[in-house]
């Protein structure tokens, strides 16, 4: 269905590559080789692939932060960004001051991050802690604030790389389930993971990459059937 | 279009002042005595040369502890954009990855964080000289062009740096020490008449040179800068600023590829 919709983002036989070494000697390495899917609106696109075959170079491409070596990537005007925990973050500054600097760093103006302070308040839960600086949090109250200043960010498409829930059991589900609830609106979302349960249960399509490659585009059972039929080979 | 840009400029300019703030505000939360340092720290840094050249050495020259002060003042502000601005870029490597920002960004953030730190030096140098008996002339009109040229020098040097450094980080030791040449021969200790005649002319080609005692005609002489000089360094310098900037914007999606 989503086939006959506009795509958003067009990938065609991209490649990126990095210098392996700093200096005029540094041999090129491809973090990714020969890609290409199309991406449209309003669906769930999942990424798998097993660790280091090119996930977060692909992100990072279609967060408009590089641009491929070879081949050809297409953004159709909007406007993509990744789901960035603690952007930014300075440690002596209060929860209320990275939360603004932050979301600055996402792309939000000012004015808009104050607007959206209380809701950053209340679902952190931080309470008065807000003005304190960030040196007196402990790990758990800094991963509550990263993730819900992230949360606020409201960008076209939303590009997530692998986290869904942070802190603490009790906020781990509870920003899980915010997100899920994100994921499964109608937002353009590209979720990258490893985890095959994952992508099978918030996905309407996927995109399979091994070493560089995209081997396979498709509806989620099909790619995730052969992505499962592959790692029992290797 | 347009829109679409002004959009942006306008973003990325409240995003340079709140991170200005910030990082201001971040320093002095990380000390005792916070924001007193900004003048603390280039006092006991100027006392080492005061002790050194008037007590110790004695230096016979009429006035030297003003003449001394104002050079290292300067100075001070050129050096300290110079030597924390070429990393700045570098230092944003774990930023770019997860946004995308116009690079030059980084060193105007510090550029701007520096200078600020500068102003309450500055107004104390003043401070000083008028009780140490110098008084307020019409040449004090040209002031704020002094410092205008001084800001885009060290801003041109600034952004070349903070663009080559990410691809030669060795390169910030050669900075500091060259710094450390440039700073002996930048007439901060003697005036000019201190230098032989046949080096003079290349003496003068050091732009902080002229900057330097453009400050000290306004300040101590009561005289007019030589407004020829501060053009050419002006002009030079907003060339600079140019190339920096379109060197930065021609790297600015390799910078994030660059291995840290």
């Amino acid at each position: 269905m989503s086939e006959q919709k506009s795509p958003v983002f067009s990938l065609r036989h991209v490649g990126v590559f990095y210098k392996r070494n700093r200096g005029v000697f540094g041999k090129p390495f491809w973090a990714i080789k020969d890609i290409s899917f199309d991406l449209y609106q309003g669906e769930t696109l999942g990424i798998i692939g097993r660790n280091g075959v090119g996930k977060s170079t692909l992100l990072r491409l279609m967060a408009g932060i590089i641009k491929p070596s070879i081949g050809e990537f297409v953004n159709h005007g909007y406007q993509a960004s990744l789901l960035a925990l603690h952007l930014g973050f300075i440690h002596y500054l209060t929860g209320r001051e990275n939360a603004v600097l932050s979301g600055m760093f996402m792309g939000l103006r000012k004015k808009e991050v104050q607007a959206k302070m209380e809701a950053i308040i209340e679902f952190s839960e931080l309470g008065e802690f807000i003005d304190q600086p960030l040196a007196t949090y402990s790990s758990g109250m800094v991963a509550r604030l990263a993730f819900s200043v992230a949360f606020q960010a409201d960008p076209d498409i939303l590009l997530i790389d692998e986290v869904l829930g942070v802190g603490d059991a009790q906020f781990s589900q509870k920003s899980a389930k915010a997100m899920q609830e994100k994921i499964c609106s109608n937002k353009t979302i590209v979720l990258v993971s490893h985890n095959a349960a994952v992508i099978q249960q918030l996905c309407n399509r996927v995109v399979w990459i091994e070493d560089g490659v995209s081997k396979s585009e498709g509806e989620t059972t099909t790619v995730l059937t052969e992505y499962e039929q592959f790692l029992h080979l290797i | 279009m347009f829109n679409h840009h002004f959009t942006n400029v306008s973003r990325y300019t409240e995003l340079i002042l709140y991170k200005t703030y910030a990082d201001l505000k971040a320093e002095t939360e990380r000390t005792y005595l916070g924001f007193l340092w900004w003048i603390f720290e280039p006092i006991m840094y100027m006392s080492v040369f005061y002790i050194f050249f008037d007590v110790l050495l004695q230096i016979k020259t009429e006035n030297y502890v003003p003449f001394l002060l104002v050079g290292l003042t300067v100075w001070q502000w050129f050096k300290s954009c110079l030597s924390h601005g070429a990393e700045t870029i570098l230092a944003s490597h774990h930023l770019m990855q997860q946004v995308h920002l116009p690079k030059a960004i980084f060193p105007i953030i510090l550029i701007l964080t520096d200078s600020t730190k500068f102003v309450f030096l500055f107004i104390l140098l003043l401070v000083f000289l008028w009780f140490y008996g110098y008084g307020v002339g019409l040449p004090y009109l040209a002031l704020p062009a002094v410092l205008l040229v001084q800001f885009l020098f060290t801003a041109s040097l600034t952004f070349l740096l903070a663009a080559i450094v990410p691809f030669l980080p060795d390169l910030r030791f050669v900075v500091e020490n060259l710094l450390m040449a440039v700073f002996f021969m930048s007439g901060i200790f003697m005036s000019a008449d201190a230098i032989p005649e046949v080096y003079r002319s290349y003496y003068y080609l050091n732009p902080i040179v002229s900057i330097i005692e453009s400050y000290r005609d306004i300040l101590m002489y009561n005289t007019w800068p030589s407004g020829l000089a501060l053009l050419i360094i002006g002009t030079l310098s907003l060339i600079g600023i140019w190339l920096a900037v379109r060197l930065i914007a021609r790297f600015e999606y390799v910078y994030p590829k660059v291995m840290q």
